[in-house]
């Protein structure tokens, strides 16, 4: 009962965060589409059919934008935890003296915040997707999936940094504002000297989107996805020695 | 160190001395500096070994730790869920006789229930080897004797069982054998009956008292003076120290039997 | 049966045990074919190692007080003429009781009269011989 174990320690957290992710969603594309005529998306009278368009292309870029931030802040929040924050909290010794190994622990920690990362990152774009069908708007699947896809996909490093953190360190508020800093400092330090290779840029479709269109172009950055996922195993796999390696 | 199976061996010590850091090293939650273990003919070091041999130790830790967020009920059913030795007649039985409210959390418990819920956890079960840290902490006296009793009938079972504990009158009914450690190192390890057979305090009056090292007798543990009166306490053999007494004309020459208690502070405060 | 084990007396509590059961024969508290407790019960009951129990059981059983019966428990086989034992009892009371007397006439009291006791109680005999 690993996985129902693992449920407990992060509903919360998952639960406030899909509904936080998927009501802005909503709300914003909702308020948009049918309330009034805003100055994100003019009334249908004001502008041409083509410019409506690509005005609301844009709004699924700027939709990534927000959903991005929340999304880490989600992510890194579901990544605390594990045996070092059970060390703390005194619940170790009956952790760790299961039948179990603690690489197996580990996994089920790890999947368990996969699972939540993803279903973070699809139901508020299917949420949108709904909306937007609804409103009759052009919305393909093919570009829901392209920013579901670069949001988890070049996203869960940012999960890995956070167990990373958590598997190092054990205070209670000491490792998410450990991990948060490590993401600013990273953000930091890819937009100034390392661009090519700054994540947030990837996730936020940044690198895909063609400004004139709004719509993300036809090729998935899959070097960048890739490198990204191939860094967040790395330091899954960090975490995951820490562990072994800890005294409790 | 070695435990025996099948029986009662009870892990006595000072504070500081050492002994939930052994009991954390046999179960893999520390690796030893140095040395090797092995528990039920698994090694201590191998992470495999350890975590197969887990499977048929049950463990209750000092501060009997229990998850918060889960009710009394979820407790028991994860714990049910790893273990292959659960009695489900002996879960019911304990959850009545400690009358535990099952959808309460945890976290809500008194101290006492939250004892009870932890040794329920290892009492459910039937395994090889008991280990038991400091189990009566946080019972009241009538907790306690339930908590003796219960371990007597495991040990009746075929159970092996070892505990630490500082309630030395409680040690003294039921240990078949005991560990005495300080500063981590073991400085005793004997058998309780051994121990009520064969230590003895010689308490002689001398006209004119002799030199201590006439007294370093083989099982002669320690010697103090005051005055004309020597004490010797002695692990065994205290008749040859009685017999050096009168050898040496002693005034007079008393034996009595020690207590744990006694045994366990001559044992630590010599050192 | 009401069985008493005093864990600091300096005697093994199996001992003491054994010696209650054997003392529970000859006055008739136990008599020939009666069942005494299941050695699980008999340690829940005293709280004390069932080990202990074990061992006084088996340590009687050789001595041929107790039949342990595979299965069934241990049951008393004691075949004597309770009587005369339980005589010779009373004389050894009674002469307890004048040497006491004796004793505090003397001028000891009564916690010295019980050392004293206790004293020639605990190391074998051979060594008060030798005195």
């Amino acid at each position: 009962m690993l996985w129902y174990k693992a449920w407990l320690e992060t509903r919360s957290r998952f639960l406030v965060s899909l509904v936080t992710l998927t009501t802005f969603s909503s709300i914003f594309f909702h308020h948009a589409l049918y309330i009034s005529c805003s100055n994100t998306l003019p009334c249908p009278e004001k502008i041409s059919h083509s410019e409506r368009i690509s005005e609301f292309h844009r709004l699924l870029f700027i939709n990534q934008q927000y959903v991005v931030i929340m999304w880490i802040l989600a992510v890194v929040l579901l990544g605390m935890g594990g045996l070092l924050r059970e060390k703390a909290l005194g619940t170790s010794s009956l952790t760790l003296t299961l039948p179990v190994s603690r690489a197996r622990l580990m996994r089920v920690r790890v999947v368990t915040g996969v699972f939540q990362a993803v279903a973070l990152g699809v139901v508020p774009w299917l949420a949108v997707l709904i909306i937007s069908s609804r409103a009759r708007m052009p919305i393909s699947v093919a570009q829901v999936g392209f920013y579901i896809l670069l949001l988890v996909g070049g996203g869960l490093i940012y999960f890995a940094m956070a167990v990373l953190v958590s598997s190092l360190v054990s205070g209670e508020y000491t490792a998410p504002a450990l991990a948060f800093g490590a993401i600013l400092m990273g953000a930091m330090l890819f937009d100034n000297w390392l661009r090519r290779f700054n994540v947030w840029r990837l996730v936020t479709g940044d690198f895909s989107v063609d400004r004139n269109t709004f719509l993300l172009s036809k090729h998935l950055p899959w070097p960048g996805i890739l490198g990204s996922l191939c860094a967040a195993a790395l330091m899954l796999l960090a975490s995951a020695m820490a562990v072994q390696r800890k005294e409790f | 160190m070695s435990i025996g199976c099948n029986r009662i061996t009870a892990f006595l010590g000072r504070n500081g001395a050492g002994k939930s850091t052994t009991i954390k090293i046999l179960l893999g939650l520390i690796r030893p500096s140095a040395g090797s273990g092995e528990v039920l003919g698994r090694q201590i070091t191998d992470l495999e070994q350890n975590r197969e041999m887990r499977k048929r130790v049950a463990y209750v830790a000092e501060d009997k730790p229990l998850y918060g967020y889960m009710t009394v009920e979820q407790t028991i059913n994860f714990a049910r869920s790893f273990y292959s030795d659960w009695r489900i007649d002996v879960e019911k039985k304990l959850l009545l006789d400690f009358e535990l409210p099952a959808n309460r959390k945890v976290k809500s418990l008194s101290k006492g229930m939250r004892t009870k819920l932890a040794l329920l956890l290892a009492f459910a079960r039937r395994p090889d080897l008991l280990i038991l840290d400091e189990p009566s902490e946080g019972l009241d006296p009538v907790g306690i004797e339930y908590l003796l009793r219960t371990l007597v009938s495991y040990s009746a079972e075929g159970v092996s069982i070892f505990f630490s504990s500082h309630q030395i009158a409680e040690v003294e009914r039921v240990a078949d054998h005991i560990c005495i450690l300080e500063k981590g190192s073991l400085l005793m390890d004997a058998s309780v009956e051994q121990l009520r057979q064969s230590y003895r305090r010689i308490d002689i009056v001398f006209s004119a008292l002799p030199p201590e090292h006439v007294f370093q007798i083989s099982g002669v543990e320690s010697i103090k003076t005051d005055g004309h009166q020597m004490r010797v306490f002695a692990s065994r053999n205290a008749e040859a120290v009685v017999e050096r007494a009168q050898e040496l004309s002693a005034v007079s020459v008393e034996i009595a039997p020690v207590g744990l208690r006694e045994v366990f502070l001559e044992t630590v405060g010599e050192n | 049966m009401f069985f008493k084990v005093n864990p600091i007396a300096g005697q093994p509590l199996y001992l003491q045990l054994m010696q209650q059961i054997r003392h529970a024969t000859e006055t008739g508290a136990l008599q020939d074919g009666d069942q005494l407790p299941g050695i699980r019960t008999l340690a829940e009951k005293l709280v004390v190692s069932p080990n202990t129990i074990a061992k006084a059981y088996s340590e009687l059983e050789h001595e041929g007080v107790l039949e342990l019966r595979q299965g069934s428990g241990a049951f008393v086989c004691v075949k004597r003429r309770i009587r005369s034992l339980a005589d010779s009892v009373l004389v050894a009371r009674r002469r307890i009781r004048d040497l006491i007397d004796r004793l505090r006439d003397d001028g000891l009291v009564d916690e010295e009269i019980r050392r004293a006791f206790e004293a020639e109680l605990l190391f074998p005999s051979e060594v008060a011989r030798k005195r």
